[in-house]
């Protein structure tokens, strides 16, 4: 009455993706009496057909009594879930996590240049090649031209076809660093999966940004760029690099001091004097935007570039710096680009262009920043416990794996 | 048809709208035309030309109600709404007639003073009650003088030559003020109970509402630089030779015995034949700096200002300071504290009291250097270095040659100008707007010449 099946491959199952033999295995003999529909599967995936035929049987053979023997050839009961899902159906499409940058070009929202990149990837993801799908024996009424009875045949389990369940994956974590409004360009982080909890521990490590500014003399407008509602314009011949120069000094100078007051560090303490010769006090909680440094790159009137280091800024407030020096120069000044070179530990070399916007490079990139992120995170979270640097020390073995 | 005739001559007396929106198109952000319209029609205004200079202001700050801040305002509120202003913490623009090239702070009172060729080249601010800002005429009853100035009021100089003469420096001590002058050496008011005026000690002297101002001018050569102690005055010339009189008992003038000195005399001592190029002094200790950057010291060293050289707390002869810390170039003597500055723009302390290095470091015989990152120093900004150092009683104050002007010390009634009130054990800016070109630091109060930024 059996059919003969000896001579048929074993299929795969789905407990057999974690250990990664794939070797002949001992055949995971479905119980003729029970349905077959059931070998080696999980809760999750039954398809209607193995349903169908089970409730023909009743339930409750299906639930209790089968579990015991749905069990791989190593004896290691099938893993329910989603998570082997996605760590091992192809090794080469695993969701990455980490963190990285990529390059926002001026005149896009942060939120699109977000939603592009998670596109992006998720179309990738979903077009790397699926295992072959499963096959399971059914046994199917003979042909009619045959004797009557059923005849094994080893028929595709529809119920994992990407047709039927949809694309694998339709949403990825994507998280967004310090974010540059709509004219603003430059380099912008990202984290992909895992990576979200470390974004929030590089927030609070309140480093230091770094933008180019470029200002041009002679006009002010309504919103500090050089697009807004002319307001005012002024002659500009009197101004030299010096005088410019002089403003900047100035600039850093009030803005060192509001730095050693917002990091509320009792000054009269011989740890705040160390501080402060070494240079680090820093505010490490909430503060207004403060510059620790800007210089003046280039001088050419009417227009002028500067650097700029800040913390807790918006690429507002730099514009409007920018219209200050102009009015403390008794002239006005408009800002006609900022673009952000370095966030905390990325710099420029680091963004991935719009062109590099694909699995690989960005796998790449996450890889090449993640020892200099994690140091950075030990450095100033040194005394925290070291939960999220296991965390991370995890998320390490864990992409190097696969 | 006459009244389209009159809707017609209507339309044509309106002046045609500049830019016309039509209600049937929405409003936007400007289109790069209309930006472009705008930016060619708008008027361009100058506000400054190309030549412009940049002014000369004074900041005070510090203890108001002796006058010394030279508000009026302050002590005797003029208006209803204004409260008197005991302590001004940060630093304010006191308005002047003239560019102040000069300005000295003493205990309680200030002279400012201006080179200028006109008639009025000193004025005197503050406490007056031993006739340290000469004889200020009372407006109410004209035999009498007013005990405290509070504001800047000319002193009238007996010059001979007032049109010709220039006033080159002040200095203030404690009931005392010199005036130095390029052609009629150095004029000098105030108490002299101790001779420090230079001239004989009378008994049972009044001094306030005096009129005396006393003329020095016999010395070697001409006098470059006075310097007022405490009760004492120090006097530099040309040659190279400093002069002292005055109180003596800490052995603050130098000339070998404790006694007052009422006629100045020259000193020996280690500075003998030394070619001195500066001298400094505020409180009883005195320091002077030699044309090869060596440190010569003498008086008060009850806070070890000079023990690495003496046991003794008087030290009446100077004695050399053999600081291995490179050429000095600058000095200030405070009361219980001392600072250099060297030829590279370093900045060393020692003494008593908060001396810049944080709360522990309270006193050193041995100069410890500030680490020039307090004085904005970095990897980013290399170039700032320190150029000039000032001492008041018990704080002090340096200026970088980026025109930034760094404080410490003890704050008393809100004379380091920070803002607050506490003590500050580190060097902290104080913002002007301008750059700080000099500063005169006094007891409880302090003076800056600055330079607006255009």
């Amino acid at each position: 009455m059996c059919p003969g099946y000896s001579g048929t491959r074993p299929p795969r199952c789905r407990s057999s993706s974690s250990s990664s033999s794939s070797s002949a295995r001992g055949t995971a003999r479905p119980n003729p009496a029970l349905p077959a529909g059931r070998g080696g599967g999980g809760a999750q995936s039954h398809g209607t057909l193995g349903t169908n035929r089970g409730a023909a049987r009743g339930s409750l053979t299906r639930s209790a009594a089968h579990r015991p023997q749905q069990r791989g050839p190593h004896g290691r009961p099938p893993q329910h879930g989603a998570a082997p899902e996605a760590a091992g159906r192809g090794g080469m499409a695993a969701v990455p996590s980490g963190l990285f940058a990529v390059y926002k070009a001026p005149g896009v929202a942060w939120n699109r240049v977000r939603d592009a990149v998670e596109a992006r990837l998720l179309r990738e993801l979903n077009a790397a090649p699926a295992r072959p799908p499963r096959s399971r024996i059914r046994f199917l009424p003979a042909a009619s031209a045959g004797p009557p009875g059923l005849v094994a045949v080893r028929v595709p389990v529809l119920a994992e076809h990407r047709l039927v369940r949809g694309p694998r994956f339709t949403q990825l974590k994507i998280g967004a660093g310090h974010r540059l409004d709509v004219k603003a360009s430059g380099v912008f982080v990202l984290g992909v999966g895992h990576g979200n909890k470390l974004l929030s521990h590089l927030y609070s490590c309140h480093l230091s940004k770094v933008y180019t500014v470029r200002g041009q003399f002679g006009k002010a407008t309504e919103d500090f760029s050089d697009t807004g509602k002319l307001i005012e314009k002024t002659t500009f011949d009197h101004i030299t690099r010096e005088k410019l120069e002089r403003i900047l000094a100035v600039i850093q100078g009030t803005n060192h001091k509001a730095l050693l007051m917002h990091s509320h560090i009792d000054m009269k303490t011989q740890e705040a004097y160390e501080l402060a010769v070494k240079g680090l006090i820093r505010p490490m909680g909430k503060s207004p935007p403060i510059i620790t440094a800007i210089r003046c790159l280039q001088f050419a009137l009417p227009e002028f570039q500067l650097e700029i280091h800040c913390l807790h800024e918006t690429q507002q407030y730099l514009r409007k710096v920018v219209h200050e020096i102009g009015l403390e120069l008794k002239s006005s000044a408009v800002c006609t680009q900022v673009r952000r070179t370095r966030d905390g530990v990325f710099t420029l070399d680091d963004a991935l262009l719009r062109t590099q916007w694909n699995l690989q490079s960005i796998r790449s990139a996450i890889l090449d920043c993640q020892l200099r992120v994690k140091t950075e995170l030990e450095k100033t979270m040194g005394h925290w416990d070291g939960s999220v640097l296991q965390e991370m020390d995890a998320e390490t073995a864990h992409t190097a794996d696969s | 048809m006459a009244a389209a005739a009159v809707r017609r001559a209507l339309r044509a007396a309106r002046p045609p709208a500049v830019s016309q929106r039509g209600l049937a198109k929405p409003a936007g952000p400007p289109s790069a035309r209309q930006l472009r319209e705008a930016d060619e029609a708008s008027p361009i205004f100058q506000y400054v030309g190309k030549a412009v200079k940049r002014k000369d202001r004074v900041f005070v700050w510090g203890f108001s109600y002796s006058g010394a801040l030279g508000v009026p305002s302050f002590v005797k509120p003029d208006a209803g709404w204004k409260k008197p202003r005991r302590i001004q913490a940060t630093p304010y623009r006191l308005e002047t007639d003239e560019k102040i090239t000069s300005a000295a702070c003493g205990y309680g009172f200030t002279l400012l003073s201006s080179n200028t060729t006109d008639i009025t080249k000193v004025w005197g601010l503050g406490l007056n009650k031993d006739s340290q800002l000469g004889f200020q005429r009372s407006i109410r009853d004209r035999t009498k003088g007013y005990e405290y100035v509070l504001e800047p009021s000319p002193i009238p100089l007996p010059l001979e030559k007032p049109q010709k003469t220039r006033v080159l420096q002040v200095s203030c001590g404690r009931a005392h003020s010199l005036v130095l002058t390029d052609s009629e050496g150095v004029f000098t008011m105030g108490n002299n109970s101790y001779g420090q005026c230079g001239r004989k000690v009378v008994e049972d002297e009044i001094y306030s509402e005096s009129h005396l101002i006393h003329q020095l001018n016999d010395f070697d050569s001409r006098v470059v630089q006075v310097v007022c102690g405490q009760d004492h005055s120090l006097f530099r010339t040309k040659k190279g030779a400093v002069f002292a009189c005055g109180w003596g008992a800490d052995g603050q003038t130098g000339l070998g015995h404790y006694n007052i000195t009422s006629v100045p005399t020259k000193l020996g001592g280690d500075i003998a034949g030394v070619n001195i190029v500066q001298v400094s002094s505020y409180g009883d200790c005195c320091l002077a700096v030699s044309d090869e950057g060596d440190l010569f010291g003498w008086g008060n060293s009850e806070y070890l200002q000079l023990a690495s050289v003496t046991e003794t707390t008087q030290v009446n002869v100077p004695r050399h300071l053999p600081f291995k810390i490179g050429k000095i170039k600058e000095a200030a003597c405070g009361g219980t504290g001392n600072i250099v500055l060297t030829e590279e723009g370093a900045v060393f302390v020692w003494g008593y009291g908060i001396l810049g290095k944080g709360p522990n470091v309270t006193e050193t015989a041995v100069p410890e250097m500030i680490p020039p990152s307090l004085f904005g120093w970095s990897d980013f900004s290399s170039d700032v270095r320190v150029a000039r150092v000032r001492c008041g009683l018990s704080h002090f104050a340096a200026l970088t040659n980026r025109g930034e002007l760094f404080v410490w010390g003890k704050n008393l009634r809100g004379c380091l100008g920070i803002g607050r009130m506490e003590d500050q054990y580190f060097p902290w800016r104080v913002t002007i707007p301008g750059e700080v070109v000099d500063v005169a630091c006094g007891v409880d109060h302090m003076v800056s010449m600055v330079k607006s930024f255009m």
